[in-house]
This record gives structure tokens, sequence and C-alpha cells, in this order.
């Protein structure tokens, strides 16, 4: 296909913010003139997504991913810029645009809270026209993925979150859409119920082709679903390529963490492996961060394990929080006065700049 | 055509649901139903027993009253069941941000706020409204066969009225902070229908007849079954005034709906 399912161009989002001064002296002052600030969420925001591609759109907190999301799907219109998804503008042909999207919000159920799951899923089968056949045979495809038969005839309010995640992906899914919006999708998940949904996203992805954009705060999502990751920070895209890059590129680093046994004597607070300094975590417990562009990780392991009574041993990377800060910290750095080439507040590419009026 | 077809099962649909959700708890529902008729007839009573002293009321017969005020009571009934969310939508659907839901789905959003929720109770207030109706007009004589007959249509574009009048108090959530708002003194002026116009005085009258155009829902649609000739264009106006306002409740909520767009609250 030559046309992606998704096109952003520029988009930008800013919101008008009252800001509002303490106390009832300031109340007052209110009243009569209210100091508002311009924010920008989303800053000159592009890319394309190809159909049936899986990408991870991911960032902290506030750094827009929500804001874009929201535009992408149509509730919100942008201050600039243009996307086209599946050809359409999804603002203004909402009606039509929302017929062919799906959409899952981790925080909040799109089901009917007081009837039956299976009512809830009979009204979508109504509003999205799917037929009986169709309806009957994906009904079956979510019981045999999602386990939600047995759910079917419970009340929203009373299923457990793991279990009201599993009947949203259904019936997100329920008219098949060829767009698939998920936001936080695994949040409050415990570990199984996040791999069964892992699983069933994969395959929904495989079996239907489906395009999905995903935004997650858990790295673990984007590792098993995403070949792709877009990261956004203040608005801005500073990454968008793959998951592995990104950590190559901004934190090569690995973490070996050891349980040692016997407790060193002394219980220092360092020691040392060959040339490596492990730092102590608790008793007995030691870490290791190696530089990945100066040294294999296994070959430190090697020398751990040789040269150390290790109980138990594991090695982790960092998680996306980390490389976000990292790259939000370098970010930061470039934007400092006197950082070449970039201009401050005010011109396009300046990172969510604020500009202050009186109304 | 299509819309309006596809609109009207999902409304069904969606009544259906919520009736069947609802009366799963049958004792709670009872004890609602109960409630409500208690009320009905305790603002009732306050008729009987003005009338217990005054025959008359400013030309009015004390059948004619009961007429008035059964009447009444069906454009409020049908307004009452479906309410609930208007006094909800502001908390419910702006604050914690189901409105975004309402948004994602391919329905009019307009259609999903006024038809997700039903105070079935108030059914009650059709029920014993469509009673007095009728026991008052089995005591008054020389009734115009037409104007009952158009009672009923009449009734939907009363309740038509109240629904946009609200529908508008409600839109305005989206510009204004204000949670308490507009609504409760507006609801209020209902109980002004429930008696015959021309016991207020010019204010009242041009008020009830205009902004807040409550006559044309529960008292000029008496009129013609009445025989109060003089009260004829009032009455054939009664149509016209629920389409401009439901009109105009739609055009607001389309400027709500595109500012919500604008600013996600």
């Amino acid at each position: 296909m030559s046309e992606p399912a998704v096109r952003v161009r520029d988009l930008v989002k800013t919101f008008e913010v009252t800001r509002k001064s303490p106390g009832l002296a300031g109340a007052l002052k209110g009243l009569f003139r209210s100091e508002r600030t311009t924010l920008t969420a989303v800053d000159h925001v592009s890319f394309d997504l190809d159909r049936g591609e899986m990408v991870g759109y991911i960032g902290p907190n506030g750094a827009g991913k929500s804001t874009t999301i929201k535009m992408l799907t149509g509730i919100l219109t942008p201050t600039s810029g243009d996307v086209t998804a599946l050809g359409l503008v999804p603002w203004r042909d909402r009606r039509a645009y929302t017929k062919s999207i799906g959409v899952v919000f981790g925080q909040r159920t799109q089901l009917w809270w007081d009837i039956a799951v299976v009512e809830s899923f009979r009204l979508l089968r109504e509003i999205y026209g799917v037929s009986e056949a169709d309806y009957a045979r994906r009904m079956k495809v979510f019981d045999d993925l999602l386990d939600v038969g047995r759910l079917l005839p419970q009340p929203v309010r009373k299923l457990s979150l793991g279990e009201r995640m599993r009947c949203d992906l259904a019936a997100s899914l329920l008219h098949e859409p060829t767009l698939l919006f998920l936001d936080e999708p695994t949040i409050g998940l415990d570990v199984v119920a996040k791999a069964n949904v892992r699983s069933f996203l994969k395959e929904a992805n495989k079996l239907l082709s489906t395009t999905v954009i995903l935004t997650t705060h858990d790295l673990d999502d984007i590792e098993e679903l995403c070949e792709r990751v877009v990261l956004i920070d203040r608005g801005q895209i500073l990454w968008d390529g793959s998951l592995r890059g990104l950590r190559d590129r901004h934190l090569p680093e690995a973490r070996i963490r050891f349980d040692l046994n016997p407790i060193p004597a002394g219980d220092p607070a360092e020691l040392s492996v060959g040339p490596w300094r492990a730092a102590r975590l608790s008793q007995g417990r030691y870490q290791i961060v190696v530089d990945k562009r100066e040294v294999g990780t296994a070959d430190v392991l090697r020398e751990v394990v040789r040269d150390l009574p290790v109980l138990d041993l594991a090695v982790g990377e960092p998680d996306i929080e980390e490389v976000v800060a990292r790259i939000y910290r370098e970010n930061a750095a470039l934007r400092r006065p006197g950082a070449e080439a970039l201009p401050e507040g005010g011109a396009p590419g300046a990172v969510a700049h604020r500009g202050v009026r009186r109304g | 055509m299509r819309s309006l077809r596809f609109h009207a099962r999902l409304l069904a649909l969606y009544f259906a649901q919520y009736a069947k959700a609802r009366l799963a708890y049958r004792a709670d529902f009872a004890t609602a139903v109960l409630a409500s008729f208690l009320g009905t007839a305790a603002s009732f009573s306050v008729v009987l027993l003005l009338f217990s002293r005054f025959p008359h009321l400013a030309g009015w017969s004390f059948h004619e009253i009961v007429f008035l005020y059964g009447f009444s009571l069906l454009p409020y009934g049908f307004f009452n069941v479906l309410s609930g969310n208007l006094y909800e939508f502001a908390d419910r659907y702006l604050v914690e941000g189901r409105f975004d839901r309402i948004l994602l789905r391919p329905v009019s959003p307009l259609f999903q706020i006024f038809f997700e929720s039903f105070r079935l109770e108030s059914l009650q207030e059709v029920l014993t409204g469509a009673v007095a109706v009728a026991w008052a007009a089995s005591k008054l004589p020389g009734l115009s066969p037409l104007g009952l007959a158009l009672l009923p249509l009449w009734a939907v574009f009363g309740a038509v009225i109240y629904l946009s009048v609200f529908g508008i108090l409600t839109a305005s959530s989206f510009w204004i902070e204000d949670r308490v708002g507009l609504a409760p003194p507006v609801f209020n002026l209902m109980a002004f229908g429930r008696y015959p116009i021309t016991i207020y005085d010019l204010k009242v009258k041009v008020l009830l007849s205009t902004v807040i155009p409550f006559a044309f829902a529960s008292f000029y649609p008496t009129t013609l079954a009445l025989g109060r000739t003089s009260f004829a264009p009032f009455f054939w106006a009664v149509p016209a005034v629920a389409l401009l306002f439901a009109f105009l409740n739609r055009a607001i909520w389309r400027r709500g709906i595109a500012k919500y767009g604008s600013t996600g609250s």
C-alpha cells in the first residue's frame, strides 16, 4: 500500500490556561482580570502510520501523548496542522470516521456500567451495524482469545480491572476497525492479565492487519508488541524508530544485579570486579552498570560469576521512564540559552513555549 | 430517513436495556415509583384544597383546572423520564471525561446524552396525568374533538419544548464552570404551567410565552379542547415553538461540542 493509514503533518495543539491567584483576594482579582497562559501541548508533530503497523507512542506524563491521540480520534480539533486517517479528517468527518476506528482507554470503560457485558455488546452491534453472522463469529474469536464468554452475563461494575479490559478490547474490535487506538491498555493489570492482553493484541493485529497505535508507560508492552516507537516530550517528537535503536543511542546500559552469599566481610559499599565497580544496593546485593558501547554484558557476567560467590543474578535494562528522562535531560541541555541554533520561544521547533497575555 | 430509523431502533434498544437493568432491583424501583406518585399526589391535592374554598378560579371551573393540571403532567412526565442525564451532564460527562466516549461513537452526541439513562418512575406522571385528563373530560360537556385528538401529539411537542430549554441550559456547561447553574430556577417555572396563564400578571405571561416558553408546553395545548378560542393562535403555534427551540438546542450543542473540541473541557 502506498497510501499510509494515518498521515500527520505539523500537528499543533495549544490550550489557553487561566492562571488563578491564590486566596480570596486572588479570586476577587480573577473576577476582573485573569492572566492567561498559552500552553503548547503538541508542537509540530509529523509522522505516518502504515497499514497493519503497530506503533508505540510513548513519553512522560504531560508530554502530549493523550492530546495527540485525542486529535487522531477526532475528539479534539488541532490548533493547526493536518491529519488524514483512513482518507478522512477525524474531527471533521467524525461520524463516518468513528465507524472504522476502535478506541480503548485503559482508565475508562466504554461499556455501559450497569448492564450485563453481553447487553453492551448488543448495543454496540446495533450502533456499528454488525450483522448477526459476523457478530457470532467474532464473539467466538473473542471467547477463544480473551476468554470473555463467562464474563458476558455480568454487569461491568462487577468485573475486575483485568476482566473489564478484556471486555473493552473485545468491544473495541467488534466492528473490526481498520485503525485501533489503545491508551494505556495494560495499566493496573497484573502480570497474567498483561500477558493475555498483549498476546491478544498481537493476534488481532496479525489476523485483521489492524493498524494499532498504543500509548503506554510499560516498556514491556512496547518491547513485545511494537517494532517502532515514537517518543514525544514536551509536545515534540524526539525519536521515531526502533526501541532498540532508541536505547542504544541514548542509554546503552545493562544493569547486572546480583546477590552474594556469604555477604562480603565488612559489608562494603563498593566491590571491584576486574576493572568494574559494583555498588551496594542492600545487604549482600550489588549492581554493576555496564556501558554497552565499551564492553559486552556477557564478558562482565563471566567475571562476576568467576570472582564472587554469586547466589542469584539478574540482568536488566533501563526502563522507558529512565531512557525518556535521559533524553529529556539532553533535550533540556540543548535548549539552554546559548545552545546552538535553537531559537528561544515563539518560533516553530522551540519546545513547549509559553506566552503570557492579559485578558 | 435511514438515520431516523437507525436512531429510533437504537432508542428502543437503549430503553429496553435500561429498563431491564432498572427492574433487576424490583423493590428499589417500586419504592421510586411510589415516592414519585406521592409527590404528584401531594401537588395535585393542593389544587383540590384550593377548590374546596373557591369553586371557580379566574373564570376556570374545577374540572377545567383538573383537565389542565392533568395534561401538564404529560409533557412534564415525558421530560422527567428523559432528562436524568441533563442534570448530571457537567459532572459525569464533562468533569469525569465520559464525553470523550460519546464523541467516539458514530451516533449523534445529543441523542446519547438524552437517551443513555431514563427516569422510569416518571412514567407514573404520564399515567396519572392521562387518568386525570380522562376523568375531567368525562365531566366537561362540549369539549372539541379535534382538541382532544391533538392532545397526545401536543404533549410530545410540550416535552420537546421542556427538553430543548433544559438542553440549552445544560449546554451552557461547555462555557460556564458553574455547576449549579440556571437549571433549578427554570425548573421551578415549570409549575406555573399547571394553572391557566390568565391568572398571572403580564410579566409572567410574557416570560412563559417567549424566552422560557413553558406556556406552550402545558397551557396553550389544552385551550382548543376546552373551547378557549381566544388562545387559538397560541395553540397552533405550539409545533413551531417546539421545532424552533429544538433547532436552537441543536445549534447550541453543536457550538458546545466544537468548543469542547478546541479546549478539551
